[in-house]
């Protein structure tokens, strides 16, 4: 089944991150992929993420399709006008892409080329609508294509930011717009989370909690400190301190692993997002503690 | 306003290390309050230049340095110092600068300044951006808060996962512009409209360079 089939089929579904690497040495990242094979539903992969030049996303979407494993390509409006992003979409589309992640994307400030240019000519809630436009045969500019995309597109939301209403407004806009699915930014508070779901289960869409696993309490207190978004509850903090330095990854896989399991058996959402974030290689073992292998 | 800021002076001076004599010209208008071209800061610069063994053949504040033909009507007076004048120094801002090469046609003329921004003066010599000058103003679908100059993104929909606590991933010194509207459309109950209005791309053909515009003949005919 694919990605779009086994989540409108009802199916607890799931996905994880592959990071492309910065230059022409993907071994370790073919290697990554091999893990994951036939044990998620699909692949996003990450377009230029942190603003940091790495590969661009299309290329590895295309090596996970050859992996075996259906990518979501994610893609972000800081480095392309609309024309750059409409032609990227139609060459995914070519190359047999299926699903597609409109985001704005991380302002070239965060990166390491500062003094790049940030494009910006669209932003989310309308490259979700440019993508709708190309299913529909048309392009933004109004033009009729010869052949139509036929993506399944999904957006993000952060459902800790404070303050959390002009969020959830976006959040509508962006499925007025199209958004058939959603990836969640990083989440640790499930009883919160369901107050989120709560509202999210009044629209057609498919949400997906994003889970950034935990390698130490210091990396929980950096994500507290410095990533907007992201609240780790103190519980699990001392956890990974409790656990001391040598079992604190261990810590944090059995962590996310006990998440994805109680959202599953509660039915809190549609699936998970795993973000191991250069840990890719461990994910099978989450999946494996939470009961999904 | 339009905000500018001085030149380091060691670019200033290479710049013109090749020439004797200067005249500057300031302006009474936006530099003034910048600081970077009024009276005083002719006058500084007058003494800098000398003190270098240059010499300084005069100088003015222009009234408006961007109106051409005015100032070039202020200059008039001016023309035997002029005549005797290698390079013009423009204290104003690159529209200004570009008055004095329209003005000079064989004169070499250099800015004193960089212009960075059109600004709103907020306290004595403190400036912030509101507005970049887009072509097409949408302040009426957004509470009178510019996003496209308030936000780093120019986003046109709503706030992005960076922010935090009310505060701009690209610096703790922004406020998220999104926030910012979402206050005020609460405040002017207008939040219903925010929640409703998805923005279109931004047609950025209206802001196309160099922009020019005549409201002459209208006048003509009054
Ligand atoms: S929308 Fe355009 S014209 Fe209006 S304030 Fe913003 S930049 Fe200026
Ligand atoms: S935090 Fe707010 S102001 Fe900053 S880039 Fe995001 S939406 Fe724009």
């Amino acid at each position: 089944m694919s990605f779009r089939e086994t989540l409108e089929s009802g199916k607890f579904t799931v996905t994880a991150e592959v990071g492309p690497p910065k230059g022409t040495a993907i071994a370790d990242m073919i290697h990554h992929m091999e893990l994951l094979k036939g044990k998620i539903d699909a692949v996003n992969v990450t377009d230029n993420q942190s603003a940091v030049m790495r590969i661009c996303s299309l290329s590895v979407c295309k090596i996970a399709m050859e992996q075996g494993l259906e990518p979501i390509l994610q893609m972000t409006c800081r480095d392309r006008n609309r024309i750059g992003l409409q032609s990227d979409l139609l060459g995914a589309s070519v190359l047999g892409i299926k699903n597609v992640l409109c985001m704005t994307g991380d302002h070239v400030s965060a990166g390491d080329h500062k003094d790049a240019r940030p494009v910006y000519d669209l932003e989310s809630v309308q490259l979700l609508k440019t993508v709708d436009s190309l299913n529909n045969g048309r392009d933004l500019g109004g033009n009729e294509m010869k052949g139509a995309t036929a993506f399944f597109q999904g957006a993000v939301v952060t459902p800790e930011a404070n303050p959390l209403e002009p969020q959830l407004m976006k959040f509508e806009k962006k499925i007025r717009s199209g958004a058939r699915f959603f990836q969640t930014q990083a989440i640790y508070d499930i009883e919160k989370f369901r107050g989120f779901m709560e509202f999210a289960r009044k629209f057609p869409v498919k949400i997906l909690a994003g889970l950034v696993v935990l390698k130490s309490a210091g990396m929980a207190n950096f994500l507290n400190n410095y990533v907007p978004g992201i609240k780790v509850p103190r519980e699990f903090i001392d956890e990974l301190k409790e656990a001391g330095k040598e079992n604190a990854l261990d810590t944090g896989l059995s962590i996310t692993a006990r998440h994805i399991k109680q959202l599953k058996d509660e039915g809190v959402c549609d699936g998970v997002h795993i973000m191991a974030i250069g840990m890719e290689d461990k994910v099978p073992v989450i999946l494996e503690r939470a009961g999904l292998l | 306003m339009i905000i500018t800021q001085k030149r380091e002076l060691s670019r200033l001076l290479e710049n013109v290390e090749n020439y004797r004599s200067f005249f500057l010209i300031g302006c009474s208008e936006c530099a003034t309050l910048c600081g970077t071209g009024g009276e005083e800061q002719v006058k500084e610069l007058t003494g800098v230049l000398r003190g270098k063994g240059k010499e300084v053949t005069g100088g003015i504040v222009a009234r408006t340095g961007c109106q051409v033909l005015g100032t070039k009507k202020e200059l008039k007076e001016h023309k035997e110092a002029l005549d005797k004048t290698e390079c013009i120094l423009v204290m104003s801002c690159g529209a200004g600068t570009q008055s004095a090469v329209e003005i000079f046609e064989d004169k070499a003329v250099y800015p004193t300044n960089d212009s960075l921004f059109l600004g709103n003066m907020t306290r004595f010599q403190m400036f912030d951006e509101r507005c970049s000058l887009c072509g097409e103003c949408i302040l009426d679908r957004t509470g009178g808060i510019c996003p496209v100059t308030n936000c780093p993104k120019g986003i046109l929909n709503g706030p992005c996962g960076g922010m935090q606590d009310g505060k701009c991933e690209v610096s703790p010194d922004i406020n998220c512009a999104w926030v910012r509207i979402y206050e005020r459309m609460k405040k002017i109950d207008r939040l219903d409209e925010m929640r409703e209005t998805v923005l279109d791309a931004k047609s950025w053909s209206k802001g196309q360079k160099p922009a020019a515009l005549s409201t002459r003949e209208k006048k003509e005919k009054k």
